[in-house]
């Protein structure tokens, strides 16, 4: 179970963060009433401002993934995010897709990374 | 019985013996991994035959600085004859080699820094695992010494003319408790690359620590216990099992701090990235910082303080308590 953040990457490090939690969600890593560490804790082990992991929990919150409770940490609620809108992240898939297209990845190779990246 | 004195010189000789050894291990570690590095730092191939020679004189010169203050001292004490002050002396000098170990090092690291040859790493891995003092607690251990302090508490019927002894040992064992809390909630972050060799590495020294200090809590329950049966004089006997115990410790604590020193050369050095901008920050050895999550921040020439953690000012408080309770005996 363990979390990666990267300077090289363009995203913030609080999105890196709930990224990288949702992603150890969704890979099953992090099943359902695990508990997570404090804001502290992982704070001071990256070495991070606490308003950065404290806005990673809340956007993971406002997701439905995690649950915040004050006094007892957070804990994982649901391997599902709250209701969003298929649309959106459909566009969102598609902007994806085009920017490999336009990288000049194949179809094939597109198809591969996807079956890869699900498994 | 024993003259106190004299078991105070024996120890004193034994103290020496032991730092003799410890003298040889430090003066040999900034080459540990090689001539390519300079204690944790990868340097240059020609760097000791440079800047890097005079870096491991002035470190080999701080090395000699516990001697400088112990000499003087000591040959007070014999003259002026009060010999068992030389074990105070020698519990000074533990904790002044220790602290002028880790000074030095740092300083000759950052000296050392602008040589290096690799930049700090981009990418950080860290444990999602929740980390609390209960994870590491031995609760066999946590009930024997509850039990044998309660024991040595009630033993002894009449607390009144010697309730400051029990006071301050008792006050000794809650800072290291303390002590273990913060070692657990201390920051470990690793690189991506050889991340499993350095969480190993980081795990086995927090546990080494924690057991360190489990034993020094097992000592001062002990000498509730002594406290609390009222012993009479040291005899020859007690002495020589005293002896007989610290040496068993020494080799045990070699033992496991060879093992560690094995382990830590599987993982490869690297310097961490400064999210944080701590050298911007942290100027001066104390510093305010309410959003830094860190109880030391490392500033361009030091460590500094953030009296904005709570753990900063919960040992404050206990070492005011401390001297609160030295006034009161």
């Amino acid at each position: 179970m363990l979390l990666t953040i990267d300077t090289d990457d363009p995203r913030p490090i609080y999105s890196q963060v709930a990224d990288g939690i949702k992603e150890l969600i969704a890979r099953g890593k992090l099943a359902e009433g695990a508990p997570l560490p404090p804001v502290r804790q992982v704070a001071a082990d990256l070495g991070v401002n606490l308003n950065t992991i404290a806005a990673a929990y809340r956007a993971l919150q406002d997701d439905g993934l995690i649950v915040i409770k004050h006094g007892s940490g957070a804990v994982v609620a649901s391997r599902t995010a709250t209701e969003r809108n298929p649309d959106e992240l459909l566009r969102q898939l598609r902007a994806a897709l085009t920017e490999l297209v336009l990288a000049g990845f194949s179809t094939r190779k597109i198809l591969g990374i996807v079956a890869r990246e699900l498994k | 019985m024993m003259d106190p004195g004299r078991a105070a010189v024996i120890f004193y000789a034994l103290f020496w013996a032991i730092r003799i050894n410890g003298c040889v291990r430090r003066g040999r570690q900034p080459l540990l991994r090689g001539p390519e590095w300079f204690f944790n730092v990868r340097v240059p191939a020609d760097f000791y035959a440079g800047a890097g020679k005079t870096l491991l004189r002035w470190y080999w010169m701080r090395m000699m600085i516990p001697f400088a203050v112990d000499i003087p001292i000591a040959l007070w004490i014999i003259v002026s004859h009060h010999l068992v002050w030389l074990n105070w002396l020698a519990l000074g000098l533990s904790a002044l080699i220790h602290l002028n170990h880790v000074v030095s090092v740092d300083l000759a690291e950052r000296q050392a820094r602008p040589f290096a040859v690799e930049q700090p790493v981009a990418s950080v891995m860290v444990s999602l695992a929740p980390r609390r003092l209960r994870h590491y607690a031995n609760w066999r251990v946590e009930f024997v010494l509850v039990l044998i302090t309660a024991c040595a508490l009630i033993w002894r019927h009449d607390l009144r003319p010697s309730w400051k002894v029990a006071a301050i040992l008792l006050y000794l064992h809650v800072g290291l408790v303390y002590l273990k809390h913060l070692i657990v909630a201390w920051r470990m972050p690793v690189p991506r690359e050889q991340a499993t060799e350095h969480m190993a590495v980081q795990e086995a020294k927090r546990k080494y620590y924690l057991a360190t200090i489990d034993w020094y809590r097992a000592a001062l329950t002990a000498q509730l216990v002594v406290w609390s049966v009222h012993v009479g004089p040291l005899t020859t006997v007690d002495f020589a099992t005293w002896v007989l115990i610290s040496l068993i410790a020494s080799v045990i604590v070699e033992i496991k701090r060879k093992q560690l020193a094995r382990l830590s050369l599987r993982a490869r050095p690297v310097t961490m990235p400064d999210l944080l901008r701590q050298a911007e920050i942290a100027r001066w050895p104390v510093c305010y910082q309410p959003s830094a999550p860190l109880l030391m921040l490392k500033g361009a020439r030091g460590y500094s303080i953030n009296l904005a953690n709570t753990c900063a000012i919960i040992g404050l408080a206990y070492m005011a308590g401390f001297v609160v309770l030295g006034h009161a005996l």
